[in-house]
């Protein structure tokens, strides 16, 4: 039978890999996270399969023990580098020395608990990223200010997608069509010079650059279901940017406005 | 230059802010971006197209974040995904949408195939040196054994 101290063990190997996932890391780094922690723990036999959706663990005490399989299965996927970065140190840390199991739920527990860069930072952060893009495509002066203000509406209605579960395909098309509408708008009004900087600005903080980094690096580690499943996300995500902005571009023609 | 080092360093340090990048690597995700940017540029302004540049492009900020990860003692993802996304082609995502809507097909077709190219020099960049950094760093540890 399973003891108590292996199901904590386990406990403590998934919830790594769980919050690993849920923070963007690739697949090797997540299957060799949970079979380290396992095998820091002294079990014999781990085999690990981690896909984007779900992390399966099996573990075999030996040939007088019991098999034991878990399955977990992960909904909803964000970034966050910070995360990544603790849980890497943490893995280690938790392998090199004599860190108890319940030690390591407690600092699990710390760092599933750590937020992200406060709302109107990040909003800064958008607007960083859409005026100095709007610069390097060619922008004016006035072009940066319309680039960080559509950029930040932008973000803000993706944060607001977000709250009620919107799908991928849904949010980042309204959020395009969204930031194509305020830069032409902002552009009718008479502030910008060149509305096509202005746009390539606001939609860059959508760009598919996470799924395709993650693609490339889960293909070359072997893991091609995953390496799949994140290329055709990265193709849904341009796909979607760009008919976001198509439609917002014609429907801005239909309702009269030139361009 | 010194111009577009500002811009792509400043773009990188805001999208290292929305992917919650470790306050104290910020900084230096931003000069991974800007090097990145940087090589870009300079491989266009030496007449190469733009898919050769993206490669080289992406070639810097791997090969740089890779030299970081060690350096640090850190992912290597947490430099990377941030300095990769300026040379993601997402202006060529909005041309192609703007001659579709043009109904210029001859001119969609070859836009298209850039951005796709172009992501795709950016998916071969990235795999070549990550097998290059993995490849030195077996190398590297076996040397150091064998020595023992």
């Amino acid at each position: 039978m399973i003891n108590r101290i292996q199901k904590k063990v386990l406990i403590l190997a998934m919830r790594a890999g769980e919050l690993m996932m849920k923070s963007g890391a690739e697949i090797y780094r997540v299957e060799d996270t949970v079979t380290r922690i396992c095998k820091a723990c002294k079990i014999p036999y781990v085999e690990v399969f981690a896909t984007p959706t779900g992390i399966f663990l099996s573990l075999d005490e030996g040939l007088d023990g019991e098999m034991h399989t878990f399955i977990k299965r992960i909904k909803g996927t964000g970034i966050d580098l910070e995360k990544i970065s603790r849980i890497n140190h943490f893995s280690r840390e938790f392998t090199n020395t004599s860190l108890s199991v319940d030690e390591g739920l407690a600092i699990l527990k710390m760092i599933a608990g750590i937020k992200p860069y406060p709302l109107l930072l990040r909003m800064l952060g958008a607007a960083v990223v859409a005026s100095f893009t709007a610069l390097i495509f060619g922008g004016a002066l006035q072009d940066f200010i319309c680039a960080s203000i559509a950029g930040s509406c932008a973000y803000l209605l993706s944060m607001l997608l977000d709250k009620f579960d919107t799908n991928l395909f849904i949010r980042i098309f309204s959020c395009c069509a969204a930031a194509t509408f305020v830069s032409l708008a902002l552009f009718a009004a008479g502030l910008g010079s060149n509305f096509n900087s202005v746009i390539i600005g606001s939609i860059m903080i959508f760009l598919p650059g996470v799924a395709l980094t993650n693609a490339v690096r889960d293909t070359l580690a072997g893991d091609m279901v995953s390496g799949t499943s994140k290329g055709i996300e990265a193709v849904v995500i341009a796909v979607s940017i760009t008919s976001g902005v198509g439609v917002a571009l014609k429907l801005w023609t239909f309702l009269g406005g030139a361009y | 230059m010194l111009q577009a080092f500002v811009f792509a360093f400043c773009t990188t340090a805001g999208f290292s802010i929305l992917f919650h990048v470790p306050k104290k690597h910020i900084l230096s995700a931003g000069f991974v971006g800007a090097m990145g940017w940087m090589t870009y540029t300079w491989f266009i302004a030496s007449g190469s197209g733009s898919i050769l540049s993206c490669f080289a492009g992406s070639c810097a900020v791997a090969l740089i974040s890779e030299l970081f990860a060690r350096f640090f003692k850190d992912a290597a993802t947490v430099f990377i995904i941030p300095g990769i996304l300026l040379l993601v082609p997402g202006a060529n995502m909005y041309y192609t949408m703007l001659a579709i809507l043009e109904g210029d097909v001859e001119r969609t077709a070859s836009v298209a195939t850039e951005t796709i190219l172009m992501a795709g020099a950016i998916a071969v960049a990235l795999l070549v040196v990550a097998s290059a950094a993995k490849l030195l760093a077996l190398m590297a540890r076996k040397l150091l054994t064998d020595r023992k």
